[in-house]
């Protein structure tokens, strides 16, 4: 069963000048349909700026669609009232990716994680520091750190607060905006970690938002690709990262540092998001693009692993320059790395 | 490798981790990390001296000052400082002393009360403005700004003439006064906290409107706040002192610094001690709250922040 579905879901941010004349609009999410199944862990990918971050939040319905659907356990978010929206939050929650920003720097952690379980009623009244010592140690902290502040912390332990908080009202769907990318590399093993072990102890529903092809490759069952505000391309993670189809995959695998063979480098620069070109987007960047390809906007097919290419059948098999799996051998390194260290 | 041993690897890979050093190092709020911060500085710490004992001098006033202020006597008319008279006598005969202790009370009450109305009624019209956006913010913000460009004192004499003199009034037209300072300045504020991570995280988790407002956004923005008020209230102080000088505060014969000034100018050459002590008392408590100000603003400012 699906627990969350968007259907062809559009949001425009319109632009003005200093003077407040409209300049035109960005097109942030522009015509996404989406199924992420009970228990799945989706991944969404793509360059900064194609829209992941603002589909995470649609998703939520933290920020209003122009047009779509959201279903979260086959409801339709967009028309609950405000105040059922704010009770269906208990089940969906979303982790942010700068943790110095997203813990209110006047709450000391007993206070944080304490507040979804009295919002939303989860535990009985004067039980709250029980279940907030239960999470911090949960998320590897110790019990005693519920008396401190967010600022006596570091990033990674910052993270697995903001993961408790998020965790502790019981969601069945979290969405991770880039729930690593702040952190040390060093420390981002240990928290993508800790998600997959969350995840999987509680059978989270979990859509990460990434552009780290190594931690989507480590946990994501699904991976579907963005591009300019559309998905270009949604499969199985093992398919797409060792057959991609589309060219914008290929390049985007190609791009990934330190291995072998290399498909064609992306030329260029990302087309503006306010006048995206013509046909498909990505045709200006596309060394396999045809004349079709100008004119006529290609459809993402709904197959299990479908691109929106129309040469996509044509194309030759993707060299698969990244079985080497590189991303995965680099997180394979971080945790060998931390495994000694902590055996030390 | 399981969650639980995480953060002592954490804490060797950064080297000096916070929750490395000594356990006995207790939790600090930033409240009190603040107020460490004031402490240092001497400047600061001398307003508050000042501060603190003239808030003493006007709560016990009865004990501390030689005479009853309203007792007149016509053989002590504008005397100078003396013995028994320590800041000489006014025109009807009344100690200076006792009248300047008695007109720290007006002072005083008169900034703490307007500036806290005048928090009362601005900052949740700010926050209203800055959370909610819309057609309030509109207004709200456009009567703050139409309010903010008429000069301060000329808007409070408007006013305090419009609701009759009496220090009451005065107060309240003070407050009225400087509500939109407060307005602007957590509306401003309200904005900004709005676009934070933590902000989105507190509606994401399914805070209603009024409890992000006060329990998220206000404990945020208090520290600017208290810096606002404190100066606030040192400005309150030469408007109440300007209205009483104008007849539209303090009523005679109670005793307001502003009024003592007034009666003052009369005889400046020859009785200088009715206007000086008065004055310096104005100027001592005034300087006295910037100094406050300067050093809690100072204090609060997390750039300025150096453990």
């Amino acid at each position: 069963m699906n627990l969350l579905e968007l259907r062809d879901l559009r949001k425009l941010f319109p632009v003005r000048d200093a003077l407040g004349r409209h300049r035109g609009a960005v097109r942030a999410v522009d015509g996404v349909s989406l199924s992420v199944a009970q228990g799945e862990v989706l991944a969404i990918v793509g360059e900064s700026g194609c829209g992941k971050s603002t589909l995470g939040r649609l998703a939520l319905r933290m920020i209003e669609p122009d047009a779509g659907e959201v279903r979260f356990g086959g409801e339709d978010l967009r028309a609950l009232s405000p105040a059922a929206l704010r009770a269906r939050r208990r089940d969906m929650q979303l982790i942010f990716q700068d943790p110095f920003a997203s813990l209110d720097p006047r709450m000391t952690v007993e206070a944080a994680i304490a507040e979804p379980l009295r919002l939303h009623g989860v535990v009985p009244r004067g039980q709250e520091s029980a279940k907030v010592a239960e999470w911090l140690e949960r998320v590897g902290l110790r019990a005693d750190h519920a008396r401190r502040w967010p600022h006596e912390f570091s990033g990674g332990q910052r993270q697995r607060i903001a993961i408790a908080r998020a965790l502790a009202s019981g969601p069945k769907l979290v969405i991770g905006d880039e729930p690593v990318s702040a952190l040390d590399v060093s420390i981002q093993a240990q928290v993508v970690n800790l998600l997959q072990d969350l995840i999987r102890d509680l059978g989270l529903t979990f859509v990460l938002i990434s552009h780290d092809l190594a931690v989507v490759r480590h946990i994501a069952d699904r991976v579907a690709v963005m591009y300019l505000g559309r998905i270009v391309e949604l499969g199985e993670t093992e398919q797409v990262f060792s057959r991609p189809r589309h060219p914008y995959t290929r390049a985007l695998l190609a791009a990934v540092p330190g291995q072998g063979a290399k498909a064609p480098p992306l030329a260029g620069d990302v087309p503006s998001p306010m006048a995206p070109p013509s046909g498909c987007r990505f045709h200006t960047r596309c060394g396999h693009a045809v004349a079709m390809c100008r004119e006529v906007d290609p459809v993402l097919p709904s197959e299990a692993h479908a691109a929106a290419c129309h040469l996509a059948a044509e194309l030759p098999p993707a060299i698969a320059p990244h079985e080497t799996e590189t991303g995965g051998e680099r997180l394979r390194r971080l945790q060998a790395f931390f495994t000694q260290g902590t055996a030390a | 490798m399981s969650g639980s041993d995480a953060p002592s690897a954490e804490g060797r890979a950064q080297g000096t981790e916070p929750l490395n050093r000594p356990r006995q190092v207790p939790p600090e709020s930033p409240f009190r990390r603040a107020l460490r911060q004031f402490f240092r500085h001497p400047l600061p710490v001398f307003g508050l001296v000042v501060v603190t004992a003239f808030v003493l001098a006007a709560v016990f006033a009865p004990l501390l000052a030689p005479f009853d202020p309203l007792q007149t006597s016509w053989t002590l008319v504008r005397k100078a400082p003396s013995a028994a008279h320590w800041f000489g006598t006014d025109e009807n005969g009344r100690d200076v002393l006792a009248r300047v202790i008695y007109g720290a009370r007006a002072s005083l009450m008169a900034g703490v009360v307007a500036v806290s109305l005048a928090a009362m009624i601005g900052v949740p019209l700010g926050l209203l403005a800055g959370l909610s956006g819309g057609w309030a913010e509109t207004i709200i913000g456009r009567v703050a700004d139409a309010m903010l460009a008429v000069p301060f004192l000329i808007l409070a004499i408007a006013l305090a003439a419009f609701l009759g003199p009496a220090l009451e009034n005065a107060m309240l037209a003070i407050a009225i006064t400087a509500s939109p300072v407060f307005v602007r300045l957590s509306r401003g504020m309200a904005l900004e906290a709005k676009s934070t991570d933590w902000a989105e995280a507190a509606r994401a988790m399914g805070n209603p409107p009024w409890r992000l407002a006060l329990v998220h956004v206000l404990p945020n923005i208090i520290p600017p706040l208290m810096v606002q008020a404190t100066l606030s209230i040192a400005e309150a102080i030469i408007a109440e002192a300007s209205l009483s000088f104008l007849g539209l505060g303090q009523q005679p014969p109670n005793p307001s610094w502003g009024s003592m000034l007034n009666s003052a100018q009369r005889f400046l050459t020859q009785a200088p001690w009715m206007a000086i002590y008065p004055g310096v008392a104005i100027f001592l408590v005034v300087l006295a709250f910037n100094l406050v100000g300067d050093g809690l603003r100072d204090a609060l400012d997390p750039r300025s922040q150096r453990r």
